[in-house]
């Protein structure tokens, strides 16, 4: 165990007694303060809010939508693939950042891997609540029907399925694994109720080598193979209007381009979530300047990629000048969307590259304000993905639509926000949000 | 059966329980006897207490067999009531590899988890005679079983090591 220095310099709390660490750590844990009631009350009544809409949806049909012929796909399908792109954060940064062994990442990977879990769960709500009769859901089992035919697996949306029920179990997976050293040290926690959940979750973990060694193992390989997942997840979302012969769909990059909005908007969620809790847990010491830093200079180098994307992707669809494509790019860059399409590049690129590319600007709270308007700018990257070309189909006997979400559909996606608030509360309540064995560096940490 | 004894080692210092070890084994003590307990990864040097694991095996096999399983299964429900594809094959590895792709994936990641479970112990039967020391932060444990009936010279040797503490436990 390495010695404790003399004196800790602002950080390097790696370098603090591991008792103190424990127990800074784990302190949130216990005690409910009225800032957690009234932060968790709000986002409760907003979650019942949005499941009055739902009701709603369910009694009367989808009528209640704005969604009209020959726009069938709006809010609820743009909501979907933006908390898709969200789950991307935890995965992909906490393997990523595992696999090549990068010690800043050890405040962050938890909280990531959380809001993996959680975006996905919200975001695999989304084609349910499309579907309109939710309870048939079951329709994309594969199983026969009464008539004896399967699913079609040629199908994206079936495709879409099995990527996400990949994703969603490695991804709890590769939560839970590091969560047992963490959860045997709770073990012996004073509230009973909970001695019993930790004591369930850790499996009997006594800290022997063998558990150890195994336990390291398994989170390389599952670092390995949950970004492969990660990657295919994202792309199959894209190819789930990349394969219809759509105006401005059928694009080769359109896989690469998800993945990077992916990574994109992942990052800017995680960097509003760190900032939050290090604010409400009282994590300063922690979570500091260091690792905001580094998260907005990868913010940055996304923020670039992104435009490097949407520039070749309209690029190409102007200079190949088809009819149907051009109706789709003017509708989006000079007509009826181009506000929401400029907004989308103002809040993307312009602002995260003047508040994070100039170092003196580059602070917390100019990432958490440019990791707004990043979410804010993916979610309209979707809508100006989805609802453009639906409202100007390539075939000419099809008429053209406009979409405009109902209070339904808005009330739900609200609700999924707060929803998002409210898993994270309750899991920062439950599991300790930085990954207490891992702060401390290991012997060939030292040695590098 | 032979009867056992177990010695627990209080370390404070991971050089000194290296050390412990390669005396220890350099004595005859074979690794599947010593067990070490900590609050976080120890790393010794690479050949002083190395468990040889095949978890990537099981991965790779794991991803074969589900994705194999899954490519099947998909191949028998396309065949089993056919869809008019207007002449397109009714199975394609183009219209299905997404799904096979996903399911070995999802093969390596479950295969992983079980091994996990398999390789560390914690679903096992353990040997419930076998002490298991509460670890406090910053300190280390070395246990070794102890199956003939000498017991000092072990004991000794840890000592010389450096071990703060020598605890010796009989089988239950």
């Amino acid at each position: 165990m390495s010695s404790m220095p003399s004196k800790i310099r602002p950080g390097q709390p790696e370098l603090l007694p591991y008792g103190k660490i424990r127990e800074d750590l784990f302190r949130p844990l216990s005690g409910l303060t009225k800032k957690y009631f009234a932060a968790i009350l709000i986002p409760l009544l907003v979650i019942l809010f949005g499941a009055y809409a739902w009701s709603t949806q369910l009694r009367l049909g989808m009528g209640v939508t704005g969604l009209h012929r020959p726009v069938f796909w709006g809010f609820y399908i743009v909501d979907f693939v933006f908390w898709i792109g969200i789950s991307h954060a935890g995965t992909l940064i906490s393997a990523i950042l595992r696999l090549t062994d990068a010690s800043w990442r050890k405040p962050i990977t938890r909280a990531a891997e959380a809001i993996t879990v959680f975006a996905l769960m919200i975001g695999g709500l989304f084609p349910i609540i499309h579907l309109g009769r939710a309870w048939r859901f079951y329709w994309l089992m594969p199983y026969p029907n009464s008539r004896l035919l399967w699913p079609n697996f040629r199908s994206p949306l079936l495709w879409d399925l099995t990527a996400i029920c990949a994703y969603v179990t490695g991804s709890v997976l590769f939560l839970y694994l590091p969560l047992i050293p963490d959860m045997a040290q709770l073990a012996e926690h004073n509230a009973p109720w909970r001695r019993k959940l930790y004591r369930a979750l850790s499996l009997g973990w006594t800290g022997s080598d063998t558990e150890w060694h195994a336990l390291e193992r398994a989170m390389k390989l599952m670092a390995g193979i949950i970004l492969a997942v990660a990657v295919s997840v994202h792309t199959i979302v894209a190819w789930d209007f990349s394969m219809a012969i759509a105006p401005m769909w059928h694009s080769t990059i359109f896989g690469p381009y998800f993945v990077v909005g992916a990574i994109f908007s992942g990052l800017a969620g995680l960097m509003i979530v760190m900032a939050l809790i290090r604010k409400l847990m009282g994590l300063e010491l922690y979570l500091t300047r260091h690792h905001f830093d580094n998260l907005a200079k990868l913010l940055l180098l996304m923020s670039v990629l992104w435009l490097y994307f949407t520039l070749a992707e309209h690029l190409t669809a102007w200079y190949g000048n088809d009819p149907s494509e051009m109706i789709v790019f003017g509708a989006r860059t000079r007509t009826r969307f181009a506000f929401i399409f400029w907004l989308m590049v103002f809040v993307n690129f312009v602002v995260p590259f003047t508040l994070l590319g100039i170092r003196k600007l580059r602070s917390i709270t100019t990432g958490v304000i440019a990791s707004f308007g990043i979410l804010l700018g993916m979610f309209l990257e979707r809508y100006i993905i989805v609802v453009p070309t639906l409202s100007n189909p390539r075939l000419a006997a099809a008429s053209s639509g406009f979409y405009m979400p109902s209070w339904v559909e808005i009330a739900i996606t609200v609700a999924t926000f707060a929803g998002m608030i409210v898993l994270y509360l309750l899991f920062s309540k439950l599991f300790p949000i930085i990954a207490v064995w891992e702060f401390k560096p290991h012997q060939q940490e030292d040695e590098i | 059966m032979a009867s056992v004894t177990w010695l627990l080692g209080e370390f404070r210092d991971k050089d000194a329980v290296a050390d412990a070890v390669r005396s220890l084994r350099a004595a005859g003590v074979s690794v599947s006897d010593l067990d070490l307990f900590s609050e976080e990864p120890l790393e010794l040097p690479r050949g002083l207490l190395d468990r040889p694991s095949r978890m990537s095996l099981a991965a790779v096999l794991g991803a074969a067999a589900m994705g194999g399983a899954a490519t099947l299964f998909v191949w028998w429900a396309q065949n089993d009531y056919a869809l008019i594809t207007g002449g397109m094959p009714v199975f394609s590895f183009w219209g299905t590899g997404v799904i096979t792709y996903e399911m070995t994936m999802l093969g390596a990641v479950l295969s992983v988890f079980g091994y996990f479970l398999w390789e560390s112990g914690l679903l096992r039967k353990r040997d419930k005679s076998a002490p298991i020391p509460v670890v406090p932060p910053e300190r280390i444990w070395l246990r070794l079983c102890c199956k003939g009936s000498d017991v000092a010279r072990p004991k000794a040797l840890l000592q010389q090591a450096g071990a703060v503490m020598v605890e010796e436990k009989a089988s239950v």
